[in-house]
């Protein structure tokens, strides 16, 4: 499709005026050019859009990782934030998350000297039914669409199998629990083969009564960042035996007992660490 | 010159000449402090890491005619460095190169194939790159995570970093996961092969007091008894020794000032020095020792004992709904204390975002700074205005109410900030709640004394000297026939109409170093007098504030508003910054008070006034 004056600002939401003079400026610091088929990034402006897209994934990262935002609200904060730190500030960040491949939304993140990784895969609209896979990446916009995968509790990784697929409803099974989607949300969930990492199965540690033991089985993918970071130092890795210990006077946070340890941990964080139910044993109340 | 000296200052050391440096590393509450000071006892230097707001304790022991000096470097839970302290432990260890680190330190980890295969390929490229290199293949871990501090050390070797690169992006992003359950499972076979375990009965018992400690019923009762009894040993053993040593304090200021003028120096000299400067520092260090020598002491007992973080688990509920952490109970505990160790008490919140919430709003507790000027216009307005019996009732509950709201405002005021300017900032919730300890005396009067009153009066006494010079020449040095500080508090009377008070809040401006000297200030001003003066030397306060200028029981009430909520000392102020270092978060710390102050004596004014009450 080529790229026009008329389609940009209709992508960009913008007149055509204020694109005209955009581009113009663009064209000036040799950042596009036109080809045969309308505009086109110049190498240069190849470069510096992956660093664009490079900043605006990390910013991403961090705000899910760190800060903790909702996965609907980051899109928007990534976007004033992407343009306004120095590159420099911008190695730092990577490195303090250590280096992420992929920003929450599943999408690889460029490194400093502009590599990016092409993992193949197709939008869930056109993968063959029955066959199982993993969500490689939810587009986040338009941002109504990506409300309405996320309130349905897709992620990126979460296994999928398409279940039946007509022109004008789509139904897919995620995780164990079965979701109807419009084609045109469906297309915003791109697909590849499932990798063969088994998913923990489990309940969360919310489920245990004061004076429950378990052994843990994996902390919830979802978990990412400085929140993952302190329960793995904390202890609480798959294999060890957790007891929840302590109820405090308004029953949250609870302490657990872990390698002989008391720790707090809020219902939000406890729900991250998954149990195996086999190996429950109820305490005394 | 010894040839070990240069290499144990760059590590920092003060002890002079030791023979062997020792490094104390491991996790919290694991008894590293309890070793450290088992073996230095008293001969221990305490201060901060250079740079950082990081407690930093060194200690000296012979044994044997050799000098060991002991660096008990801050509690980590991991060396992947996440923290300020997990950075100083780790740059101390591998830059630093202590002659031994004593530690549970993992050797060789058993971890995934690729992993492993990853970290042996990088170890054998480091080797011949830096041959006799210690731990090459922890080394080529830490690159593989991408740990900076590493990359740089081994900037040298760019084709090492190169392949670093490209191997971490072969492994799967549980990684860091693999390493840390390795980690665990080597100081599991450590612990099984090296720790005795004998019975359960310390673990029974201590499960059982904590039952108590945080029961429904008993939890909170238990906590406010003890809170309360800690202000109530803290305000009834300070009075005498305050009045002992502001008599002394003072005395010496009349002797010095008569002194100047045997020996016939210019009055405004002997002014200056003595009725300033020096008046200034007396009364800062009068009226901020002898609590802070008190109180301190006690909380660091229940610090010792392992009960603060016991209020932190039980009023953690309260602060989550605030975005705040529940530690915060314990930084606004210390702010009644001194806002400024407060601040620094902050350090214990190792989630940014919750720190930083905790040091902006910690001046919303009144420090005992304060606790004097608000005690005393409740009883000169709210209990003089009752029968005998109620009056000292009246004027307790309305201290108690005060302290109420400024603990409301500072719930409300980490909810705003927490969902606006700090929404950006990091945050992970961690409390452990250690095994209950038998308090150390000797240590405890140590840290407390040294560590927190002394440092905190130094702070507050640098601020003091100039604050109590420049309001000696406010007071003394006349423009067209009035004092710089009538005048001043002439311009800034319509500001201070419009929040239900006068021109006297200029004696906030003024008095901005420290809270204690807000109302003496106020005093001088009103009486025409040249120093500050307490309200001892008044017969009747109340005829002077009522009778000569106009007070009603709204700018008693706004007076004590504004002084809850109003800006931050000038020792906080300096104290946020040196914790923070940022110019935004100190500008914050001390605008948001302020702003805060405005509103409110704003609003109850203007409701006044709508009431028609005045």
């Amino acid at each position: 499709m080529p790229v026009t004056l008329e389609s940009l600002a209709a992508r960009l939401g913008r007149r055509t005026g204020a694109v005209l003079r955009l581009v113009e400026r663009m064209h000036a610091d040799g950042l596009v050019e036109t080809g045969p088929s309308g505009l086109r990034l110049t190498a240069t402006g190849n470069d510096w859009a992956l660093q664009v897209v490079r900043a605006h994934r990390l910013w991403e990262r961090y705000l899910s990782d760190q800060a903790g935002w909702p996965l609907a609200d980051l899109h928007a904060e990534a976007d004033r934030r992407e343009h306004s730190r120095p590159p420099g500030e911008l190695d730092a960040l990577d490195a303090g998350l250590g280096h992420p491949p992929h920003d929450p939304h599943g999408d690889p993140i460029p490194t400093a000297s502009g590599d990016l990784e092409r993992k193949p895969s197709v939008s869930l609209t056109r993968w063959p039914v029955g066959v199982p896979g993993e969500i490689a990446h939810i587009e986040d916009e338009p941002a109504a669409a990506y409300e309405q995968i996320l309130a349905m509790g897709l992620r990126p990784g979460a296994q999928i199998r398409v279940i039946e697929s007509t022109p004008s409803r789509l139904l897919a099974e995620v995780d164990l629990a079965q979701h109807s989607l419009a084609p045109i949300v469906a297309a915003g969930v791109a697909v590849r083969p499932a990798a063969h990492i088994p998913t923990p199965v489990g309940v969360p540690l919310t489920a245990l009564r004061v004076g429950d033991r378990a052994t843990v089985s994996a902390l919830d993918a979802s978990c990412q960042g400085l929140t993952r970071r302190r329960l793995l130092d904390l202890g609480v890795t798959p294999g060890v035996t957790i007891e929840a210990a302590l109820p405090n006077p308004f029953g949250d946070p609870l302490a657990y007992r872990v390698r002989g340890t008391l720790i707090a941990l809020r219902s939000e964080q406890a729900q991250h660490v998954i149990v195996d139910p086999t190996t429950i044993t109820r305490g005394a109340h | 010159m010894d040839p070990g000296a240069p290499r144990t200052a760059a590590l920092g050391i003060r002890t002079p000449n030791p023979d062997y440096v020792v490094a104390l590393a491991g996790n919290p509450n694991t008894g590293k402090s309890t070793v450290f000071n088992a073996l230095t006892g008293l001969r221990q230097h305490t201060g901060n890491w250079p740079g950082k707001t990081v407690a930093r304790a060194e200690g000296v022991l012979e044994h044997r005619g050799r000098k060991y000096a002991l660096v008990d470097l801050p509690g980590t839970y991991s060396l992947l460095s996440a923290s300020v302290d997990e950075e100083i432990a780790r740059d101390f260890i591998l830059f630093g190169r202590p002659d031994c680190t004593i530690v549970t330190r993992p050797r060789r980890l058993e971890v995934g194939a690729p992993l492993a295969r990853a970290a042996d390929e990088l170890a054998v490229m480091l080797d011949r790159a830096y041959p006799g290199l210690p731990s090459a293949r922890w080394i080529g871990m830490r690159l593989l995570d991408g740990d900076q501090r590493v990359r740089e050390a081994v900037r040298g070797g760019a084709d090492i970093l190169a392949r670093a690169d490209a191997l971490r992006r072969t492994l799967d992003g549980a990684f860091r996961d693999r390493l840390v359950e390795a980690i665990y499972a080597e100081a599991q076979r450590i612990a099984a092969r090296a720790v005795r375990q004998t019975g359960r009965a310390r673990v029974d018992a201590d499960h059982w007091v904590d039952r108590v400690l945080t029961s429904r019923i008993f939890g909170l009762p238990i906590m406010l008894a003890t809170l309360a009894l800690v202000f109530w040993i803290t305000v009834s053993l300070a009075n005498v020794p305050s009045e002992l040593l502001a008599g002394f304090l003072f005395w010496i200021e009349e002797q010095g000032a008569a002194a100047f003028g045997r020996l016939g120096v210019p009055a405004w000299i002997a002014g200056l020095i003595w009725h300033g400067t020096y008046r200034g520092l007396a009364w800062v260090v009068s009226v901020m020792l002898p609590p802070m020598a008190i109180f301190f002491p006690l909380f660091t007992i229940l610090e010792d004992l392992g009960y603060l973080p016991r209020v932190a688990f039980n009023l953690d509920r309260l602060f989550r709904r605030a975005g705040a952490h529940g530690k915060q109970a314990l930084t606004m505990s210390m702010g009644f204390g001194c806002n400024a160790a407060g601040v620094i008490a902050t350090r214990i919140i190792d989630s940014p975002r919750e720190r930083l919430i905790a040091i902006l709003t910690n001046t919303f507790v009144p420090c005992n700074g304060r606790f004097p000027t608000l005690i005393l216009l409740a009883s000169v307005f709210v209990a003089a205005a009752l029968p005998a019996h109620l009056a000292a009732l009246a004027a307790a509950g309305s201290v108690v109410l005060v302290v109420l709201i400024g603990v409301i405002v500072t719930l409300v005021a980490s909810w705003g900030m927490s969902r606006t300017v700090l929404r950006g900032e990091p945050s992970a919730f961690t409390l452990e709640l250690p095994p209950f300890r038998r308090p150390d005396v000797i240590r405890i009067l140590y840290t407390s004394l040294i560590d927190r009153t002394l440092f905190v009066l130094m702070r507050a006494v640098k601020v003091a000297v100039p604050a109590g010079t420049i309001i000696w020449i406010l007071g003394n040095v006349p423009l067209g026939g009035r004092s710089l500080s009538a005048l001043a508090a002439g311009l800034l009377d319509p500001l201070g109409r419009a929040v239900g008070l006068d021109g006297v809040i200029m004696a906030f401006v003024i008095a901005i170093p420290a809270n204690e000297i807000v109302l003496p200030t106020v005093l001088m001003v009103y009486a025409g007098a040249g120093m500050m003066i307490g309200p001892e030397g008044f017969d009747n306060l109340r005829d002077l504030l009522v009778g000569d200028h106009g007070w009603t029981l709204l700018t008693a009430v706004n007076l004590m508003l504004f002084s809850l909520l109003h800006n931050p000392c000038g020792t906080t102020i300096w104290t946020i910054w040196a914790e923070t270092r940022s110019p935004r978060w100190t500008a914050l710390g001390a605008l948001v008070p302020l702003g805060v102050a405005f509103a409110v004596t704003f609003a109850t004014a203007t409701l006044a006034r709508i009431l028609g009450w005045i």
